[in-house]
């Protein structure tokens, strides 16, 4: 075997992890990178390394906001979209040892999904974790992102444990590795045949399914090994038969000067071979900002018959995270740094969808979110940023409502009316059916003469508002979305709507609401969006949020959200719900 | 949601908003709406199978020609249950008779369904009431008890 200086990486994205390993003795000089800051654009570095120390027992880096040291590895996350987890692909899952794996699984458990994105994957049995004879016990975990990660009780070899490929010829991709990439030939226990790159195994089994996937895009795009001299390392491996997808080099828009090279294996695993560090992903959509400037300079493009025309698909994901009140710890401040607000995006992601499979998010499908945005608060008026006082009235109807609420959740839900209108499929109301959420953020806004029309696509609503006046509901009429007026005041269009039925109220709104909708393109891009609630049964004056929407035409289409029709989840509730009763039944018999 | 030709009979209004680039049909029956992309020229397939189906305009001389494609197969055409496939396609046709009158014709094709293609024609007529509006017809209260009746705790089917 040849003797060359390699350090073992390994490059999880999005939230992606580049194990910066000291894997061999004395090559430690070797994997002392100058890492560039890496540019947030779609996920976020903190919570990955947040996620890696609570449960991973990973440790931060000073001077590092992009990397966890997880036992002598390094997990660095890069923000870039998934196409999907790990399973299928080349690279099975990673493996973390843990001195007392029965504790360590009930740990976990315990900890459920919400919010922390821990997803247990049970046996045929229903246990989380097996004893393999002569092995140690074993138990499969997925992190938020879609990593596969083996938990193992291995008292000899703790913390950060293997990597597992899944390749069509298990004993000769071991082969290759150790050939090219210097792993150590051993025997885990005696039983399972790997190498070894410094303390960390490399293990193989068959891939039972024909070639699997590629890794590029998905959970685990690629292995990232360090070595010291890339040309002789690359020089070899040509001479050994191995092509490169790209040969070394500093790639144009890389943001640090590092040279890599890359090869695609047999079992389609995308392979890095970095020789100072490694540059991160760069990806070009804009970042949205809140500028009254941009306002006063755009001179939007007029439909036919002379409207502004801010027509398009549209998406607000960059909003995603913003909360409605400033918070108290951000008083004085204006805005975000872009990392704390992909920081609070993740958190706010993680927050939604529980324990959602990676492959639930849109981004699998190659869809590239825009920046998350750093405002502070929606609320503008009042400028304190927080909601104004309510009145006695207001604050009576809030308590009666808590009390209500209360009352309906401290039994399990006895028909579909305990559930919100949202989780029943009816609507999110107004302005709630405007605002971000983790998936389906799309917008579409059609256009024609006298009327515009805005469809959102979650969960499918689409709003008909004239912008000539147009004769008002009687004031008996009520329905959930409202009667909607508009006009064109300057570039901007205003609706008024009011008629709310009041069922799907707003932070405590009442069905004698008022909202003035504001929708200005301040530029190509960008859709500034103001709602103001004028609700002086509730509140002692009115108030104002905003957020921007992004273009985003060239890679979005609204899907058709037929929320009531696949519904399962209401008959998993209730259904849960029943069972819920019946325990509580032959618990107090 | 209600497919199409079927959203055109339902006894319920719908708007049409006549953009540069695409035309809306907006339902108030369960919320349906369909965009009817007039600005592509090259149609690709749909994403995604949907209720609706993906709807591909364009205009001969004063007709609108809708081509529906990429259905689910899960709408009917009536309370009876005719039904049709995912290979469905619908060729509509609005052609207007007077300011206030369209004759719509649909030509149904299912290979999988029927041994040939049908076509259903009706008149639509515009609403005239000086405050008609599509009203949002919210089908779901009203099927919740169909649909989870069994499951509530005082049960009701």
């Amino acid at each position: 075997m040849k003797t060359k200086q390699i350090a073992l990486s390994l490059l999880v994205t999005p939230m992606s992890i580049l194990l910066m390993g000291t894997l061999i003795p004395g090559l430690s000089r070797a994997a002392e990178i100058n890492y560039h800051h890496v540019h947030i654009t779609a996920s976020s570095p903190t919570e990955g390394i947040k996620w890696y120390m609570k449960h991973m027992d990973c440790s931060s880096i000073p001077d590092r906001s992009d990397a966890a040291d997880c036992g002598g590895v390094k997990i660095v996350f890069i923000p870039q979209p998934t196409m999907g987890g790990t399973q299928g692909t080349g690279v099975n899952h990673i493996s973390f040892s843990f001195p007392n794996l029965t504790t360590k699984m009930a740990d976990l458990e315990a900890v459920g999904v919400y919010g922390t994105g821990v997803r247990l994957q049970r046996f045929a049995d229903g246990s989380t974790l097996q004893a393999i004879p002569e092995l140690f016990k074993i138990g499969f975990i997925f992190d938020p992102w879609g990593t596969r990660i083996a938990l193992v009780e291995d008292q000899e070899y703790l913390g950060f444990h293997h990597i597992h490929l899944s390749t069509v010829d298990p004993e000769a991709t071991l082969t290759w590795y150790q050939e090219f990439l210097g792993g150590q030939p051993a025997s885990l226990r005696g039983q399972l045949d790997g190498l070894l790159f410094n303390d960390v195994w490399m293990l193989a089994s068959k891939h039972t399914e024909g070639t699997p996937a590629p890794t590029k895009g998905r959970a685990i795009d690629h292995i990232a090994f360090e070595v010291s001299d890339l040309d002789l390392v690359t020089e070899d491996m040509r001479e050994g038969g191995v092509n490169f997808t790209q040969n070394p080099m500093v790639p144009e828009e890389a943001r640090t000067s590092a040279r890599r090279a890359f090869i695609t294996t047999a079992d389609n695993v995308k392979l890095a071979i970095v020789e100072t560090g490694w540059a991160g992903i760069v990806t070009n959509r804009v970042s949205s900002t809140e500028s009254n400037t941009l306002r006063k300079q755009y001179e939007p493009p007029m439909t036919p018959w002379a409207e502004p025309d801010i027509q398009g698909v549209w998406t607000a994901n960059s909003a995603h995270g913003i909360p409605l009140e400033r918070p108290n710890e951000l008083l004085d401040i204006e805005k975000l740094t872009p990392e704390e607000a992909a920081a609070r995006r993740e958190r706010r992601t993680l927050g939604s969808i529980w324990g959602y499979e990676r492959e639930w998010r849109d981004t699998t499908l190659g869809y590239v979110k825009t920046a998350p945005s750093t405002q502070v608060a929606m609320i503008i008026d009042p400028i304190h940023g927080r909601l104004p006082a309510r009145t006695k009235y207001g604050k009576a109807q809030a308590t009666r409502e808590h009390e209500e609420r209360a009352r309906i959740d401290s039994r399990p839900p006895a028909g579909p009316e305990d559930l919100s209108p949202y989780v029943r499929c009816i609507t999110r109301g107004l302005p709630g059916m405007m605002m971000p959420g983790v998936y389906n953020n799309g917008l579409q806004i059609v256009q024609g003469p006298g009327f515009v029309t805005i469809q959102k696509e979650m969960i499918h609503e689409t709003r008909v508002v004239p912008t000539t006046q147009r004769e008002p509901l009687s004031e008996n009429l009520k329905t959930w979305l409202g009667d909607a007026q508009g006009h064109w005041k300057g570039n901007t269009l205003v609706i008024k709507t009011n008629n709310f039925n009041g069922r799907a109220p707003y932070q405590g709104s009442s069905q004698n609401m008022t909202l003035i909708e504001r929708y200005t393109r301040i530029g190509p891009n960008l859709l500034e969006y103001q709602f103001t609630i004028d609700d002086p049964l509730i509140w002692t004056s009115s108030w104002t949020g905003q957020f921007i929407f992004d273009k985003d035409d060239d890679q979005y289409e609204l899907v058709e959200y037929a929320c009531h029709e696949g519904n399962y989840g209401m008959t998993n509730i209730l259904s849960g719900a029943r069972a819920k009763d019946k325990e509580i039944a032959e618990a107090t018999r | 949601m209600p497919g199409v030709p079927r959203a055109t009979y339902l006894p319920y209004p719908f708007q049409i908003i006549q953009g540069d680039k695409k035309i809306m049909m907006v339902y108030g029956f369960a919320e349906a709406s369909r965009t009817v992309h007039m600005d592509k020229d090259n149609p690709k397939p749909a994403p995604i199978d949907s209720w609706m189906g993906r709807s591909h305009g364009h205009w001969e001389n004063d007709t609108l020609i809708v081509e529906v494609e990429g259905f689910n197969g899960q709408a009917w055409f009536d309370r009876a249950g005719n039904f049709a496939s995912n290979t469905l396609k619908v060729v509509e046709r609005y052609t207007p008779m007077g300011i206030n009158t369209i004759i719509y014709k649909a030509t149904i094709e299912d290979p999988n369904v029927f041994t040939r293609p049908w076509t259903i024609s009706m008149p639509l007529y515009r609403r005239l009431e000086t405050n008609a509006r599509v009203l949002g017809f919210k089908c779901v209260e009203y099927s919740e008890d169909l649909l989870y009746g069994h499951l509530r705790r005082n049960r009701t089917r």
